[in-house]
């Protein structure tokens, strides 16, 4: 938007002495440490209201499962957050996917074709969000938003009158309900997909270009980078963790609900804002500080969970969490909006 | 994807003239679009055309009209969006249930209500200005403290039904919805007063030129908190006449608003960058977007395809828009 006063934040990519100095200080003072700072916090919290049982595998296998879809769906949306494209319609997309799946499955398709279709769906979705904001030039919250209504509406006329498509596929159950290491799978292979998108991001050339162009449209553009190409990129990347992220609910959940997903953007953009992304800025924040962003959120679910407390006041704290956050981005020389 | 808009090719010395011409080209083609729909929905069902239509279209346009004249001024003035407005829509709508349920008089009630709103949008305001943050953001942040906050105090409400509010909301005035006419005369009113009046042309100078307005003397605060306070006073009454049109609501029955009330404003061709809008035109824009579940009836579509036509017309629509400006820029 027009209203940055600050000059843009984004850090150019530095591969001397002195980069390797600042990205230290970077840890220690950056968004990243804000964020494990307050996740710490939060296990402290845990382990003094809660007792020892807070980190227990139990309960973590709990957080873990409840965290692992979210996890892929914000660690894939964060690559249009840092291209400077905010996706909103995630949420209603992750519904989308679930619906198309479990119908599919239910219309006698193997697990495997109707995934396949459900995610090809999500791309093309993407591909009409890229080509409204990116070749069109259409602003990406208005645009994504009316995807987010739009695909809304589709899960609905394909879930049809029941309100859900029950598809119980043992298979996928299996997979999503299985342990490894004494954790659930899934939360593991969402932190390695978190992981990966972190390398990504910090020391690929990829993720250097993603944040070049994020960060400074028309810089990124002289140094020769195609900026159509890496929003294009992005969208696309959204939409396939979305895809992803449904099908993997309709494993865990049995079915798809005319309600999955709903609301899921906002409740994914906050913890990654929590994690230090900027859903009106890119070329900030990073996979790790994100995640975080969404174990901080799901640790203080799961406090007030187990103390019976009611879940109302998890969307307070995130409201209030957000706020803190937003702030004290800005105190550390964010955008200032007058 | 969209066709090119009309209009020709627009280049250089042009622009400036696209710029001016840009009212004219938004209110034929919503205008346009409005009659091709109910032309289409009349030559499928000649039933379409009838009077039922008309109250259920004018009945829909009541709330969102009033709850877009409010995100309207945020965006013209440069706020991009205030995504707390279903909180404070409900939260107005539920202490009018509970006043009204109390006996207290109606007069007092309608002025607790806009009131009411505007504490909240100044309560927005304090937060993005004083904390120097965005306005979406604080807005999203306090829409979800807000809707909490609600549930802890209500699962469920509604006005008495006997009170002279419901009466209200389910009487006609002229053959048309009695709520449909203060949200005309809302539009009316804030479209005529803004670029005449010395408060709104700050509010559109903030949005278009923010440094450019200060220089002139525009104090930011004051527009900022004259902005998000009448755009929660809209609120305000629009749950006045939510209370009055509704029969028992939840604190999430606010959020349905939402994305319909900003499909609307953008459509209207107000710019989410600041600047630029006419209020006037969210009566083009509403009415449009507020005839197409009834059109959809009529074609035997279920209430899910409304939704769905809603956001691919607000797709195409900010496609065409962006297009439009990056021909202007050239």
């Amino acid at each position: 938007m027009t209203q940055t006063t600050a000059p843009p934040r984004a850090r150019p990519a530095q591969s001397s002495a002195t980069g390797a100095r600042s990205r230290a200080r970077e840890l220690l003072t950056g968004a990243v440490a804000s964020i494990a700072i307050t996740l710490l916090v939060v296990i402290v919290v845990g382990l003094a209201w809660v007792g020892p049982a807070f980190l227990s595998t139990s309960n973590i296998t709990i957080i873990g499962s409840f965290v692992a879809v979210p996890l892929l769906v914000g660690a894939c949306a964060g690559f249009a957050l840092l291209a400077g494209v905010v996706d909103l319609s995630i949420g209603s997309m992750v519904g989308f996917s679930g619906a198309v799946f479990a119908s599919l499955v239910v219309a006698g398709w193997g697990p495997w074709p109707a995934g396949a279709a459900a995610v090809v769906l999500c791309l093309v979705c993407g591909t009409i969000n890229a080509l409204a904001i990116v070749v069109f030039g259409a602003s990406p919250i208005a645009a994504t938003l009316g995807m987010l209504t739009a695909l809304a509406g589709l899960n609905r006329v394909i879930v049809g009158r029941q309100g859900a498509v029950t598809a119980l596929i043992p298979d996928l159950f299996d997979f999503t309900s299985r342990l490894a290491l004494s954790l659930p799978l899934v939360f593991l292979l969402a932190l390695v997909v978190v992981a990966l998108a972190t390398v990504v991001v910090t020391s690929m050339r990829l993720g250097r270009h993603i944040r070049a162009v994020g960060g400074d449209e028309v810089a990124a553009t002289r140094a020769g980078i195609s900026v159509l190409r890496v929003r294009f990129l992005a969208l696309l990347f959204s939409a396939m963790g979305a895809g992803i992220g449904g099908i993997l609910y309709v494993g865990q959940l049995g079915s798809a609900s005319n309600s999955l997903g709903t609301g899921l953007e906002f409740q994914v953009y906050a913890a990654l804002m929590i994690g230090g992304y900027s859903i009106l800025r890119g070329g900030v924040g990073n996979p790790a500080g994100g995640a975080m962003g969404l174990l901080v959120v799901a640790g203080v679910a799961n406090i007030l969970d187990v103390q019976a407390i009611s879940p109302y006041y998890v969307n307070i704290i995130v409201g209030l969490l957000l706020l803190a956050a937003v702030l004290i981005d800005r105190l550390r020389g964010g955008d200032a909006y007058e | 994807m969209g066709s090119p808009p009309a209009g020709g090719s627009r280049t250089g010395a042009g622009g400036l003239r696209a710029v001016r011409l840009h009212g004219w080209n938004t209110t034929l083609t919503l205008l346009g679009a409005w009659l091709l729909l109910i032309a289409i929905s009349g030559l499928h069902r000649a039933d379409f055309l009838a009077q039922q239509t008309v109250l259920a279209v004018t009945f829909t346009m009541a709330i969102t009209g009033v709850l877009a004249v409010g995100q309207a001024l945020v965006a013209i003035s440069g706020g991009i969006l205030d995504l707390s407005q279903p909180t404070s829509l409900i939260l107005s709508a539920y202490v009018t249930s509970v006043l009204l349920a109390l006996g207290v008089p109606t007069v007092v009630v309608v002025v607790v209500a806009v009131a009411l709103g505007a504490a909240w949008g100044c309560l927005n305001a304090l937060v993005i200005v004083f904390g120097k943050l965005n306005p979406i953001i604080v807005t999203l942040a306090t829409n979800f403290i807000g809707v909490a906050a609600l549930f802890l105090v209500f699962q469920s409400a509604q006005a008495p039904i006997n009170s002279a509010l419901r009466a209200f909301g389910r009487g006609y005035f002229l053959g048309l919805p009695d709520i449909w006419w203060p949200m005309v005369f809302l539009v009316l009113v804030v479209g005529w007063l803004l670029p005449r009046t010395r408060y709104g042309r700050r509010t559109i100078a903030v949005g278009g030129n923010r440094v450019a307005a200060q220089a002139r003397g525009v104090s930011l605060r004051r527009t900022r908190f004259g902005v998000f306070t009448a755009a929660g006073a809209c609120a305000g009454m629009a749950g006045l006449l939510f209370a009055g049109a509704n029969a028992a609501f939840s604190p999430t029955a606010g959020s349905d608003f939402l994305l319909p009330v900003i499909a609307a404003v953008i459509l209207a061709g107000v710019s989410l960058a600041g600047g630029r809008g006419n209020i006037l035109l969210l009566l083009l824009s509403v009415g449009f977007l507020s005839t197409v579940p009834t059109s959809l009836a009529f074609f035997g579509l279920t209430s899910a395809w409304q939704t769905v036509f809603q956001g691919a017309i607000l797709i195409l629509a900010v496609a065409i828009d962006g297009y439009r400006e990056k021909r202007a820029r050239r």
